[in-house]
């Protein structure tokens, strides 16, 4: 049975850039306790084997540069100016 | 045929090919009856208007000319929105379209709308979507499963005779069964993903609802093979699937009947017999059962949990508020302003399986749940290929129970997660499935089993789903009000 404390669902929201709210906290803590206990069992047949053959891989293609109208994506910006997307202040100020 | 509106795509193509009737006639009927009927189900979220589809149609000399169709919400079409029901993409419009929505309209194919679906996919009744929720046509009490829900609701009342969707862990083949029509997750990498919003990029394939199985294959042949645009693409070109309907099984054809499966806890007698008596239909075609075990299933789902979660936590780490879709436009600082706006833009479903995703891959858990469920995948897929040694197809119920009840796990989340138990091994073996209807509970809900094959087994599926359905009616029965 897996146990979460309140600082590890806020450390773990923090590194999903997901804010959580004081009434959300111990909801979601249930919720992930619940799911992650299930999801322990993979530990009880778990073994290494050979890699199957037919793995899918990966395959690549030439990089090729194609032309489209940036405004297209631009104009979908919460904020912008001119080519630029703006963003609020990176670092906080004094 | 009775009605347009329940018509196949080769009915319709009979319609169009005699002139009987236009394609902008045909597509202004399909258009009027979404804009009527859906209100009665909810199942898309925008239904287009004729000029502008018109607009795009070139006719083609093929079966799906000027036949009107939906595609799940998370699959882009150049111009549209593609929201997936979430609010963090409500106004995001498309810049290019999906392959498979290029492909079907090369074909002639006819996209009119956006069908609702679970938030980025991440449900199993479209209740998480966060616009509207959509109803099972059989039963308005009941949820049409999920994710794809509005594509499989849609079909089912025949709103269009064709719909898009995307399967991860079961998202096309459950709510087919739970709306009574056909679905198929296609072996990963046979459909391109280009264009599909990502959820679990090792296990998400784009697949067809339609009503009837040589519909399936038309609609398969349009989007499937090789593209250079996904890098998880099979080396495989296209072709024309409706040649493996011969009406005849294929020779000497073994079907696996998976005996753990059948009398797993939960599973319904009435669903249990129905999948008995479709394997004497078969068996009475001439195919020969094998009963076989495949133990490591009973881990699927844990392992599934694991393997989505984390993949979905990477794929939706895009969403932050800066290029496109929500932000938080009062925070001070840009780590703020990300935090706020996932905060706001994402449901619960989604952020939850942000979170477990991330503590499964982070240090100190990552051996115990992310490289354990790896370790069961392959263990999977290995019990799948030894079977497929023994047999040519193997045959399970789709879901233990029909289509439940809205708010049926609001608090029993556990088991909202647990409607891919069936569905979703065969994700993580990357295999294709079909779900098929076999029978009606005594609630008149529908009930569907899944023929399940081999990688690029499909022909062969086809095939042998088809025969089926020539020696069962439950493929011409509709939900009443329609």
């Amino acid at each position: 049975m897996t146990k979460i404390s309140k600082e590890e669902v806020l450390k773990i929201a923090e590194i999903s850039h997901i804010s959580l709210r004081d009434d959300e906290i111990e909801p979601m803590i249930k919720h992930l306790e619940g799911v992650l206990s299930y999801a322990e069992r993979v530990q009880e047949i778990a073994a290494d084997i050979e890699e199957p053959s037919d793995k899918n891989v990966n395959v690549f293609r030439e990089d090729v540069v194609v032309r489209v109208d940036p405004e297209t994506i631009l104009c979908q910006a919460p904020e912008r100016e001119d080519d630029y997307f703006v963003v609020p202040a990176i670092l906080k100020t004094k | 045929m009775d009605r347009l509106e329940f018509a196949t795509i080769t009915q319709l193509r009979e319609k169009l090919d005699s002139q009987e009737i236009s394609v902008a006639e045909l597509l202004e009927f399909f258009i009027n009856r979404c804009n009527k009927t859906d209100k009665k189900i909810d199942s898309t979220l925008e239904v287009f208007d004729k000029e502008s589809v018109l607009k795009q149609f070139r006719a083609q000399g093929t079966p799906l000319s000027g036949i009107p169709g939906l595609l799940k919400d998370n699959i882009c079409q150049e111009g549209r929105i593609t929201s997936c029901a979430s609010k963090f993409l409500q106004n995001y419009v498309a810049t290019y379209d999906a392959s498979a929505c290029k492909r079907l309209k090369r074909s002639g194919a006819l996209p009119i709308g956006r069908a609702n679906m679970d938030e980025f996919a991440m449900g199993s009744s479209t209740e998480t979507s966060a616009f509207k929720k959509t109803k099972n046509p059989w039963d308005f009490s009941r949820v049409p499963g999920g994710s794809s829900g509005g594509s499989a609701a849609a079909v089912a009342a025949g709103l269009v005779p064709w719909s898009l969707g995307s399967d991860t862990g079961g998202s096309i083949r459950q709510p087919a069964a739970f709306c009574g029509i056909v679905g198929l997750k296609p072996t990963y990498g046979l459909v391109p993903r280009y264009g599909l919003v990502a959820y679990g990029s090792s296990l998400d394939q784009i697949g067809m609802f339609t009503r009837s199985v040589y519909d399936a294959a038309i609609v398969f042949s349009a989007i499937a093979g090789y593209d250079l645009r996904d890098s998880s693409s099979r080396n495989v070109q296209k072709k024309d699937y409706t040649q493996h309907l011969t009406g005849k099984l294929p020779e000497n054809l073994r079907i696996g009947v998976i005996d753990n499966v059948l009398n797993a806890d939960g599973m319904s007698s009435e669903i249990s017999e129905a999948v008995e008596q479709a394997i004497q239909v078969l068996e009475k075609a001439g195919a020969k059962i094998k009963h076989v075990e495949l133990p490591t299933l009973d881990y699927s789902a844990a392992s599934y949990f694991v393997i989505s979660r984390a993949e979905a936590a990477s794929n939706l780490a895009r969403f932050d508020g800066v290029r496109y879709g929500m932000r938080d436009k009062s925070a001070k600082t840009l780590h703020d302003m990300y935090l706020n706006s996932r905060h706001d833009g994402f449901g619960e479903e989604v952020k939850t399986r942000i979170l477990v995703g991330n503590y499964v891959l982070s240090a100190g858990h990552a051996g115990q749940f992310y490289e354990n469920a790896k370790r069961v995948q392959r263990l999977i897929r290995r019990d799948f290929k030894n079977t497929f040694n023994d047999v040519d197809l193997l045959i399970m119920p789709t879901h233990p129970q029909p289509a439940f009840k809205f708010g049926a796990y609001d608090v029993d989340k556990l088991q909202m997660d647990l409607q891919d138990f069936f569905t979703c091994p065969m994700n993580l073996a990357g295999i294709p499935a079909i779900s098929l209807p076999c029978g009606m509970t005594k609630d008149k809900m529908p009930i569907g089993f899944q023929l399940i094959g081999p990688h690029l087994s499909e022909g062969q599926i086809f095939q042998t789903a088809h025969v089926f359905e020539q020696n069962t009616p439950w493929h011409t029965m509709h939900p009443e009000g329609f």
